[in-house]
């Protein structure tokens, strides 16, 4: 059965390179939201496997959306990916339960080793 | 010239390489200075030459501004004049920051340090996402109290009537320091950038 993944990124180029960078072998259905409101909205209504996500985003941001799921236990499995990588960011995203932090851009190389790493491909 | 518009897409596209580039060069600054930057979603526009000196007088009116200018030009036409513009406090305040000794390093050095930080590793981040290769002019200071921006803006080595306006905000929060980067592109090499964003568009 395929995993439902949401990608939230409020850049359009960003959603498109996440999905694009997804192996082509890991069975998934891809959504996605243009901010973490949004993000949220969907976490709340339905099961997701694995959440991309990004930090610098308008409404709430990535942070909040990690602060949100910290609290209400929406999905398991959060994979930051974000131009913002300062070592205090890396270190705060860790603590509010995101699984990995990806540098932007993305792209596959990077994404299937975290992926082949946390066991989810 | 005035024609140029940037298209949804390519505002987005640019907007993103942006970030990239803004969020390397606030790594580097955050690591050289052990703080944390915080990074505002960056402005972007098509801003006529006419309105930006008003429009600069308007955002700094309070007090004067130190600015350090310097130019960039890479291959496929690319080309174009990066600002980093500290109000007087923010200047003043650089020496604490860096941790150097009062009267150690003149304010021109600091300045040109500190910028040379941000502008080198934002511009090398840009340029390698669209695979280009810049070359810079020597930063340049520039304070308001000696010379009007509005002179410094027509003095630039190209000559613009449009000009895209990326505007960046770096927020140190430990030292209340804030700094803005301006990117000047003159209007040819706006239509060389839409080629190159038309270029990544398509690869999506």
């Amino acid at each position: 059965m395929s995993i439902p993944v949401l990608i939230c990124d409020d850049s359009a180029l960003a959603r498109k390179q996440v999905k694009k960078s997804l192996p082509s072998e890991w069975d998934v259905e891809v959504q996605f939201a243009t901010n973490g409101r949004e993000a949220l909205e969907v976490l709340r209504e339905k099961q997701i496997g694995v959440l991309f996500l990004d930090l610098t985003m308008p409404e709430i941001d990535g942070v909040g959306v990690l602060e949100a799921n910290h609290a209400e236990k929406l999905v398991d499995f959060i994979i930051v990916v974000s131009a913002d990588i300062q070592p205090e960011m890396q270190s705060r995203v860790s603590e509010l339960g995101a699984l990995a932090f990806i540098q932007k851009p993305v792209n596959t190389t990077k994404l299937t080793e975290i992926l082949q790493q946390y066991g989810l491909l | 010239m005035n024609d140029i518009t940037l298209t949804e897409d390519q505002r987005d596209c640019l907007q993103e390489l942006i970030n990239v580039a803004m969020g390397q060069a606030s790594d580097k600054l955050a690591r050289y200075l052990q703080t944390f930057v915080h990074l505002q979603v960056p402005y972007i526009e098509l801003i006529d030459s006419t309105v930006l000196p008003e429009r600069f007088a308007e955002t700094y009116a309070e007090e004067g501004v130190s600015l350090v200018s310097q130019g960039f030009y890479g291959e496929k036409g690319i080309l174009g004049e990066s600002l980093l513009i500290y109000k007087s406090h923010d200047a003043h305040g650089i020496a604490e920051i860096l941790g150097y000794e009062p009267d150690d390093v003149s304010e021109v050095e600091q300045l040109t340090d500190i910028s040379s930080i941000l502008t080198t590793t934002f511009l090398n981040g840009l340029a390698e996402q669209i695979d280009n290769q810049l070359a810079y002019s020597a930063p340049r200071v520039v304070s308001s109290m000696e010379t009007p921006l509005e002179q410094h803006l027509q003095q630039l080595s190209f000559n613009w009537d449009l000009a895209l306006k990326v505007d960046i905000s770096y927020q140190v929060v430990d030292f209340s320091f804030n700094c803005d980067m301006v990117l000047l592109i003159p209007g040819e090499a706006i239509k060389n950038i839409q080629k190159v964003l038309d270029q990544i568009l398509d690869e999506f």
